[in-house]
């Protein structure tokens, strides 16, 4: 039961009337806001950045922060696992899809 | 072990499933793979994922044609303003946070609050569009159109416009989608479910712009 979607059962039920904590929300919005200030300042043309440094950063912040979308916003977190596992794992395909193809397309420029 | 527990609570709550048809919305069968979500909910996970693949198809379309690109940005088109469009981004992390205040109160039973959020997020999206008119036409200073960045000109004008309009249009729909659920909220017509269900078009909109926003604009 420990991955029952609470959301979604109380919604389903029309009996819940128990608060929410909101304090995930916000520690999860302090952290977006944070994220997207880091990411401005990484992405500053005068910070000098490696541009491989850069762009491996500016990936990872984007991706952390889309997960924290998904999980706490979307609720996924807290969602029966084998929804949770149907919604995440296909994203792992075109990732891999994209890293072949756009490597492809940047290798013919060393040529 | 938690497929039988997901079986049994969907037995234990199939009585309730009956009595709150009207208030929570059409229950799938119990299955281990979905538990006691609603219809609605597996309904519109399912179109996010099919709508997250072709977005999927134009960031990767627009992958491809930057990594083998010589040269990016033809001479005299503009760069994109990061900084504003950072504000952009700001406000749409903040209408999702309203989102989940909405959902959280609509959970709870607190239909007044519901509206006043839900009210408050359409606002975050109307100023996100606004915002993204005046980076387009200008209002207040001169837009892309006008300095220069014409949409079929070059791979990064046409990519641009392509991807930033589709997100667009998922944040019209969705300002729509939001006004006419906080609309039935205060006349008392929106249950949780349905709140819930809004909540994860809304969010997805705002992690599409994550991804958009690095992709686009910073990389």
């Amino acid at each position: 039961m420990a991955e029952t979607s609470s959301s979604g059962h109380q919604a389903a039920s029309g009996e819940a009337h128990a608060a929410h904590s909101r304090k995930p929300y916000l520690v999860i919005f302090g952290l977006l806001f944070a994220f997207t200030i880091l990411e401005v300042l990484v992405a500053l043309p005068s910070l000098g950045v490696n541009q491989i440094l850069k762009a491996s950063a500016l990936i990872l912040l984007a991706l952390t922060k889309a997960a924290m979308v998904a999980l706490w916003f979307m609720h996924l977190k807290s969602e029966f696992k084998v929804l949770r596992w149907s919604v995440l794992l296909p994203f792992a395909f075109p990732a891999l899809y994209a890293f072949i193809l756009i490597a492809e397309a940047g290798w013919r420029l060393l040529d | 072990m938690s497929a039988t527990a997901t079986a049994d609570a969907g037995h234990a709550h199939g009585g309730h499933h009956e009595e709150h048809h009207g208030l929570g919305g059409h229950l799938l069968p119990s299955d281990s793979a979905v538990g006691l979500a609603t219809c609605g909910k597996i309904g519109m996970w399912i179109f996010l994922l099919s709508d997250a693949f072709s977005f999927g198809g134009l960031l990767l379309g627009y992958g491809i044609l930057r990594g083998g690109a010589t040269q990016w940005h033809s001479p005299g088109e503009p760069e994109l303003g990061i900084n504003f469009t950072a504000v952009l981004t700001f406000l749409l992390i903040c209408s999702s946070v309203t989102m989940v205040m909405a959902v959280a109160n609509a959970a709870e039973g607190n239909r007044s609050r519901v509206t006043m959020w839900l009210f408050l997020t359409a606002l975050g999206g109307a100023l996100f569009l606004t915002g993204q008119y005046q980076e387009y036409f200008g209002i207040w200073s001169h837009g892309l159109t006008k300095e220069g960045l014409t949409f079929g000109k070059s791979a990064y004008a046409s990519t641009f416009y392509l991807v930033t309009s589709f997100h667009g249009a998922h944040v019209f729909s969705g300002t729509v989608y939001i006004l006419i659920t906080a609309i039935r909220s205060a006349r008392g017509k929106a249950d949780a479910n349905e709140v819930e269900i809004l909540g994860l078009f809304w969010h997805f909109v705002d992690l599409i712009w994550i991804l958009v926003f690095t992709f686009v604009y910073l990389l």
